[in-house]
């Protein structure tokens, strides 16, 4: 497969570049630690106060936490196109990825591999296994399966939102501080949905379906039973958002004006 | 197929918002938009045959990058058709650009922080080409634009010179038997812009790769184009071989005169009164221009007026510039030949 | 002074014209509020109080500190990263005004802009959805107003400082996303510092964070006495002078880094 062969061509580029800068491998690696550190001691902090969240404990909550991690990895490894818009549009760095055999979208996120966002995964997996011990789950054969498929569900959840607010670009004059919002709001996936009212619950599972990155799936894992059609739908709704968002980037494509003009 | 590139009624049209003015005009734009509708590229058509090299050239905002753009696959036209390589560039476009190669002189083509062979390697993988013709091609190449030496430094190390030769390079690593070149020279200097022509003129013969050249630097153009194709306002306005626009136009002469003495223009432009003769005065090298038509008798007829008043220093008999026909054309606004 | 008001204009300018950004804007902040309160009731869960503020005090809490956001927050730190990776700053250099003091002006433009087209309708909005009680005690406000001043101010140096290590670092991207996940959790954004275990904070008081927004936003709800309020305004004040000394060493030493590398 040609693709295949493209990005591992890609990868050994990226791993060349990456090495020659390892002080700065090691300050993202430490940022990144402190930012999920920094979430859990935020649940610590509010468990402190109360001992459910709309009858959610503290360690269930450590554990949706920990399963966000997983596939926000590496959706952080694959899909690192916060900057978009000044990188390839203003600048119009999109006219020489237009001028190349490989797709557009597909070359875009070739270029922009991130992988050392890959290690969050470890520390999310270290936070599940260390929720799940105090909770007893147990880890049945089938489990190490559905959560891979749940984690690209989700990585694909994410990845189809975030091309799709970057193929606003195409059309409006959109700008840099509407990806990092957008941060904020995919965070709330994280906590249990049944704690929100109806209109935020349907906005985090229908239009900006974050709760598929987080505790749709994760509540599978904690034998959550009423929400188990949520979470099976979760690589049916990473798939479909991640398609309609290549369609969308498709049109969008012609659309696009050009730079200097 | 002997055409490399057919256009036919290309048009381009871009919305373009106006702001009101002001803070409340800023205001209300939030809500409402005005916009008009810019045309880039204004029904064009044109044809270029396989093996040909043709400067495409006009002033800022005649529509040159837009057309260059479509042709390339880049943008998509508002109506109209185009033919490259026997495909439509847009819709076709992975398949197409396959059979290309582009230089954008003002934006890299390679990678910012990885060494020049590196980025080369990578775009032969994205090209699919293979060793051997890799090998046969680029060994060839590289001695010709004499990068060999630059080859494991990162780009961002290189010169605008240095970058230029190895874009130029990138761009051929597929052997494309067509060649867009967006202002390969600008800001060179003139030994490397000698060897970069040099090296088009090479893979023109030898490969017979055809050649669409935009620039403002019309050195570039006299030099490696038979075919010019002129834009103003998104129009063609000529489209034919640059010796016949020379020919048609540039038939005059230019009398190039320094004095020993200093001179004003007025004094020079009394001496040939009655005569039609156009004066120009160069204030720094105090150097007088008379353009006048091409006949033997009246240029003798202005040498004989100017030396019997003034004492001559230096004398030059030249052609009119192609520069200077340029200058013409875009202050008629059109052309009448070809 | 007159090219600093100048470039407040332009900034405030420029927000107007991207009003793709403006509308999305609008209902980001809706769901940040909305989710925020949602988690505060669950959290309460009944309770009357918790560390001596109520649910209502809280929903005023939080829906003042996103609003308050709006007004100190600012991409500063991004912008410059982008600048001074693509050498634009050497251009900034000759140009007859200071480069930060520049970049401050801009992110206060930007801070206006917000706060009247975007928190002052918000919050009329969120006063009509949620049971938010606000004060109609004027002296509140002017301490307010004082407060989310300095709160910029403090924010801004922070986002200075972040985009001043992009001399240094190769790629400082995640030094500024881990900046912004610090200064909302430590700002008391997220949850009042009450809330946090005493020894931290104990900590934070020796920290700057809290003067981005649980400053202001305690003094909003009430939750500090007046000679409270006054007390942390100096604090705020403190840090602004403080801040600067930092700001400037890594100025210089970045100058001199432009100097060798050429930018």
């Amino acid at each position: 497969m040609f693709y295949v062969s493209m990005f591992f061509q890609y990868l050994s580029q990226y791993l060349k570049t990456r090495l020659q800068y390892r002080a700065d491998l090691f300050v993202e690696f430490f940022s990144d630690l402190l930012s999920q550190a920094i979430n859990l001691v935020f649940i610590l902090v509010v468990f402190g106060h109360t001992n459910l969240l709309h009858g959610w404990n503290r360690d269930e909550i450590i554990f949706i936490y920990g399963f966000f991690l997983v596939p926000y990895a590496v959706f952080s490894a694959f899909f690192n196109i916060w900057d978009f818009n000044e990188r390839y549009i203003v600048k119009g760095e999109l006219d020489r990825i237009l001028t190349r055999p490989i797709h557009s979208l597909f070359q875009i996120i070739l270029e922009r591999l991130e992988l050392e966002s890959l290690f969050g995964a470890i520390t999310g997996l270290a936070v599940m296994f260390y929720a799940g011990s105090r909770l007893g789950i147990e880890l049945h054969w089938y489990d190490p399966f559905l959560f891979i498929v749940f984690v690209i569900g989700g990585a694909l959840v994410y990845g189809g939102v975030f091309i799709m607010l970057a193929c606003i670009s195409f059309w409006a004059d959109a700008r840099t501080s509407l990806m990092p919002m957008m941060y904020n709001i995919s965070n709330y996936g994280r906590y249990p949905v049944n704690i929100y009212n109806k209109i935020i619950r349907f906005v985090l599972t229908w239009i900006l379906p974050f709760a598929f990155v987080g505790v749709y799936p994760a509540a599978f894992f904690l034998g959550k039973n009423e929400w188990y059609w949520y979470s099976f739908i979760t690589p049916v709704i990473g798939i479909l958002f991640f398609v309609f968002s290549v369609l969308l980037w498709n049109q969008g494509v012609k659309k696009y004006r050009g730079a200097g003009n | 197929m002997n055409n490399a590139i057919e256009v036919q009624k290309l048009r381009k049209e871009f919305k373009a918002y106006s702001s009101r003015s002001g803070l409340t005009g800023a205001f209300r734009d939030l809500f409402t938009r005005n916009y008009q509708i810019a045309t880039a590229v204004n029904d064009i058509s044109f044809t270029v045959k396989k093996g040909e090299m043709v400067g495409y050239i006009g002033e800022n905002g005649a529509g040159k990058s837009t057309t260059i753009k479509m042709l390339t696959g880049i943008l998509t036209p508002t109506s109209g058709q185009i033919s490259v390589n026997g495909m439509n560039p847009h819709k076709e476009r992975e398949k197409f650009v396959q059979t290309i190669g582009v230089v954008f002189g003002q934006r890299s083509q390679l990678w910012w922080d990885i060494a020049v062979q590196e980025s080369f390697r990578l775009l032969k993988k994205v090209y699919k080409v293979s060793d051997q013709q890799y090998d046969d091609h680029m060994n060839h190449v590289i001695r010709t634009l004499d990068i060999e030496p630059l080859l494991d430094k990162p780009v961002r190390k290189l010169s605008l010179g240095q970058r230029m030769r190895c874009e130029l390079a990138a761009a051929l690593i597929h052997n494309p038997p067509l060649l867009f070149l967006d202002e390969p020279t600008i800001g060179l200097d003139v030994l490397v812009k000698l060897k970069i022509r040099e090296f088009l003129k090479e893979i023109n013969e030898k490969y017979n790769t055809t050649i669409l050249l935009t620039t403002h630097d019309l050195t570039d153009i006299e030099a490696l184009c038979e075919r010019v194709i002129m834009l103003d306002e998104g129009n063609v306005i000529y489209d034919g071989a640059l010796k016949n626009l020379k020919e048609t136009l540039g038939e005059g002469k230019e009398l190039q005169f320094q004095f020993l003495e200093k001179v004003d223009l007025a004094a020079v432009k009394h001496v040939t009164d009655g005569m039609p003769v156009k004066w120009e005065l160069d204030e720094r090298d105090l150097i007088f221009t008379a353009n006048i038509e091409d006949s033997d008798e009246l240029i003798s007829r202005v040498i004989t007026a100017v030396a019997a008043v003034f004492k001559i220093k230096d004398m030059k008999i030249n052609e009119t510039s192609t520069e200077e026909i340029i200058r013409n054309i875009y202050e008629k606004g059109a052309v009448d030949v070809g | 002074m007159d090219k600093y008001l100048e470039m407040i204009r332009v900034r405030f300018l420029m927000m107007l014209a991207y009003r793709t950004n403006y509308y999305t804007g609008i209902f980001i902040y809706g769901i940040n509020i909305g989710a925020y309160y949602f988690l505060w009731t669950a959290i309460y869960g009944g309770k009357e109080q918790i560390q001596g503020l109520s649910v209502i005090q809280m929903t005023t809490y939080v829906a003042i500190s996103w609003m308050a956001r709006a007004f100190y927050f600012n991409n500063l730190d991004r912008e410059m990263a982008m600048e001074i990776m693509e050498g634009k700053v050497a251009v900034e250099l000759i140009r007859p005004y200071n480069y930060l003091g520049m970049k401050t002006m801009q992110g206060l433009g930007e801070g206006i802009f917000r706060l009247f087209f975007f928190s002052a309708p918000g919050l009329v909005i969120v006063y009509f959805i949620f049971p938010i009680r606000f004060t109609w005690d004027l002296s509140v406000w002017g301490l307010f107003a004082v407060s989310i001043l300095l709160s910029f101010f403090i924010n801004t140096q922070l986002n200075l400082l972040t985009g001043l290590t992009t001399f240094f670092l190769y790629n400082n991207t995640g030094l500024i996303r881990a900046k912004r996940v610090v200064i909302d959790l430590f700002s008391g954004l997220l949850l009042p510092i009450s809330f946090f275990p005493g020894w931290a904070q104990e900590i934070m008081k020796y920290l700057p964070f809290q003067g981005i927004s649980y400053i202001p936003s305690m003094i909003f709800t009430k939750g500090f006495s007046h000679q409270q309020a006054i007390e942390a305004l100096g604090q705020q004040l403190l840090w602004v002078i403080i801040l600067v000394i930092p700001i400037q060493l890594l100025w210089h030493a970045a100058k001199k880094q432009l100097v060798i590398q050429g930018g």
